[in-house]
């Protein structure tokens, strides 16, 4: 995509600029001098940019509320063991909403990254198990067919413009059935040690999945930053209509989004088949929905424009902690489908109620 | 520029249909270098419509547009922006969620690095503080956050990405009618600032007063058709009024107020 260079009348390059690095999202529009000076607010104003400014941090203060409440539940919690493996328990969930995280800061949704995970688990394993072709290209296949499968999404929500919600439940379906197919419903374990590298490796000391998702998650904050990319994205998702205005091509925005998003997915399907060893089409399914409620819990704006990485990252502990916290504390794992599905609930309150005092500050 | 042509625009036989509604019909419109036209008309006469299809956010169903007397094929904004137009839209179209020189920019985005890939936001906040000043508008610092704007600043936001880069022909949307009256004022006198840094400027509003006080000229559109473009010094507000509700009596224009009302 070429973009035109239309403006001259420049000043020559001024190595000393003022112009720092500003926050890309609305959550924190204003910080440092720009609160004091400019606009001719006051208490209204005032009192949002404090609410804004709370929402950076809201997730995180959550998160450490939580551990602090679940170290007295239970002695356990707090220990390096304990932490250290919730943090490997997550690698691929955080692959997953950082995914995600690109075609919803766009302003879509894709509901069928757990059936993605499903098909493209059940292919590579297949060529591993089954085929016995090279790690290498089994990889190679899997990681293809994800962003396949990413950009079959992309294409039909660009193209067809219908709700993303409605055309990835239909893609999901899809998806699950031809990963049905393949397996013939069959469980494939027991890959080559060279895979298994992903989640016995180390590198640079780090496990090497949480290296993985650690380099991950750099590049995503760095892309949505720094990129020109990364703001078109955002400017997508924040407003379409003045997005077209501007000229911006929305269409190839959306199908790399979506394509991405796919590709990431795949990543994190090799951490989930490494880890577990075995693989069969009912795994994945489910990661959807702890992957969109970790990204809402951390402030990634369902109908598009915001976001952030850390705060991604710091919303899947959130959800990651509860569940470790309640299995400790005893409460079984169906107690916390009902207390994940009241945080979502909350969540989604606590950012409508923050658009709307921003609207009304208006 | 050789032989300079008589007009910087000229529009000729615009039409555009939108499904059953005949939005702009064989419509001309010629603006001359450094002035200021008004573009009035009740709602829904096609006023903004008529500057979309200027500004490459639609394409005309049918008609010819030059731009120094050669003719041009505006298939989208960046078209436009290519031949020095920029539109200040009815609702702006900002962005909400970004900072107001990410607004000015997005699109048009300073780059460095390989293929451009890197944002180069130093340049960006740099040139965006040189338009806030040039343009001598209060909207503090480009690193506001434009949602949190008053109706001017955020006008103003928009009025600076419509002129960033190199415009020549600026379009503006009924840009007072959600201004008070010194919010208003200060928007006019920047208007004429620009008009006299020689951009020609196609000022749509309801407010006639204002065309009357700044413009040079007032093209008046009703049901989709031309009225009448009209000197503003040789005419009294009545005069526009008038032809605005009851257009130039003249035969075969009964059809288009008929659909128009009927839409409208
Ligand atoms: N995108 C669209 N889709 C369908 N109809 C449209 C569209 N845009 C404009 N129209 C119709 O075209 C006609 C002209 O609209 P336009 O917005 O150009 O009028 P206007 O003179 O700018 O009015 P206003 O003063 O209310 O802004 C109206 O009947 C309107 O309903
Ligand atoms: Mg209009």
């Amino acid at each position: 995509m070429a973009t035109p260079r239309l403006s001259t009348n420049l000043s020559d390059e001024d190595p000393e600029s003022t112009g720092q690095e500003v926050a890309w999202t609305a959550a924190v529009p204003l910080r440092g001098r720009a609160t004091v000076a400019g606009t001719p607010g006051t208490g209204g104003r005032l009192l949002s940019t404090v609410l804004n400014g709370l929402k950076k941090y809201t997730t995180l203060l959550v998160l450490l509320i939580l551990m602090a409440l679940f170290s007295f539940v239970s002695p356990y919690f707090l220990t390096s063991r304990n932490l250290i493996n919730i943090v490997l328990q997550n690698t691929y969930f955080i692959i997953v909403a950082v995914g995600l995280s690109f075609v919803m800061i766009g302003g879509g949704i894709d509901l069928s990254v757990g059936y993605q995970m499903s098909l493209v688990g059940v292919v590579t394993a297949m060529m591993m198990v089954v085929y016995q072709l090279p790690v290498w290209l089994a990889v190679g296949i899997g990681l293809l067919l994800g962003t396949t499968l990413g950009l079959i999404n992309g294409l039909i929500v660009a193209q067809i413009r219908t709700f993303p919600l409605i055309v990835t439940l239909a893609t999901s379906t899809i998806f699950q059935g031809i990963s049905y197919l393949i397996s013939q419903a069959k469980t494939y374990r027991n890959y080559p040690a060279e895979f298994l590298f992903i989640v016995n490796g180390r590198v640079l000391g780090l496990p090497f999945d949480v290296f993985l998702a650690l380099v991950i998650v750099i590049c995503a904050h760095f892309i949505y930053s720094e990129t020109r990319f990364g703001l078109r994205l955002i400017a997508l998702g924040g407003n379409e209509e003045a997005a077209r205005l501007v000229g911006l091509n929305t269409r190839f925005i959306k199908i790399s989004a979506y394509t991405l998003c796919g590709f990431l997915v795949a990543i994190a399907t090799m951490v989930m088949l490494a880890k577990a060893n075995t693989m069969n089409s009912s795994f994945g399914p489910g990661t959807e929905f702890v992957a969109l409620t970790a990204a809402i819990v951390g402030g990634v704006s369902f109908v598009g424009g915001e976001g952030s990485i850390p705060a991604l990252v710091a919303g899947v502990f959130v959800l990651a902690v509860l569940g470790n916290g309640m299995q400790l504390a005893g409460w079984g794992t169906y107690a916390q489908y009902i207390v994940r599905g009241i945080i979502l609930l909350g969540a989604v309150v606590f950012d409508e109620y923050q658009k709307k005092t921003r609207r009304a500050l208006r | 520029m050789s032989a300079r042509a008589e007009y910087i625009v000229e529009m000729k036989g615009i039409s555009k249909r939108f499904g059953g509604v005949q939005a702009l019909k064989n419509v001309d419109l010629e603006l001359r270098y450094g002035e200021i036209m008004g573009i009035v008309g009740d709602n829904g006469a096609g006023k903004s419509t008529l500057m979309k299809i200027l500004a490459g956010a639609y394409v005309a169903d049918e008609g010819k547009i030059y731009v120094d007397g050669r003719e041009v094929h505006i298939r989208n904004p960046l078209d436009a922006a290519r031949l020095g137009i920029g539109m200040i839209y009815q609702d702006l179209a900002l962005f909400n969620n970004l900072d107001v020189a990410r607004n000015i920019f997005v699109g048009r985005e300073y780059t460095r690095g390989p293929f451009g890939i890197l944002l180069d936001k130093k340049r960006m906040y740099r040139r965006a503080e040189e338009l806030i000043r040039e343009l001598r508008v209060d909207i503090g610092s480009p690193q506001f956050n434009v949602a949190m704007m008053s109706g001017g600043q955020r006008q103003m936001v928009a009025c600076a990405r419509a002129v960033a880069f190199q415009t020549r022909i600026l379009i503006m949307d009924e840009p007072t009618a959600a201004l008070g009256v010194r919010e208003a004022s200060r928007l006019l006198s920047l208007i004429r600032d620009l008009r006299d840094r020689g951009i020609s400027i196609l000022l749509i509003t309801q407010r006639i007063p204002d065309v009357l006080a700044i413009a040079d000229r007032v093209f008046v559109l009703k049901g989709g058709q031309r009225q009448d473009v009209m000197e503003v010094s040789k005419v009294t507000l009545d005069d526009v009024v008038t032809m605005i509700v009851k257009g130039k009596e003249r035969g075969g224009n009964g059809d288009a107020q008929v659909e128009y009302k009927s839409f409208g």
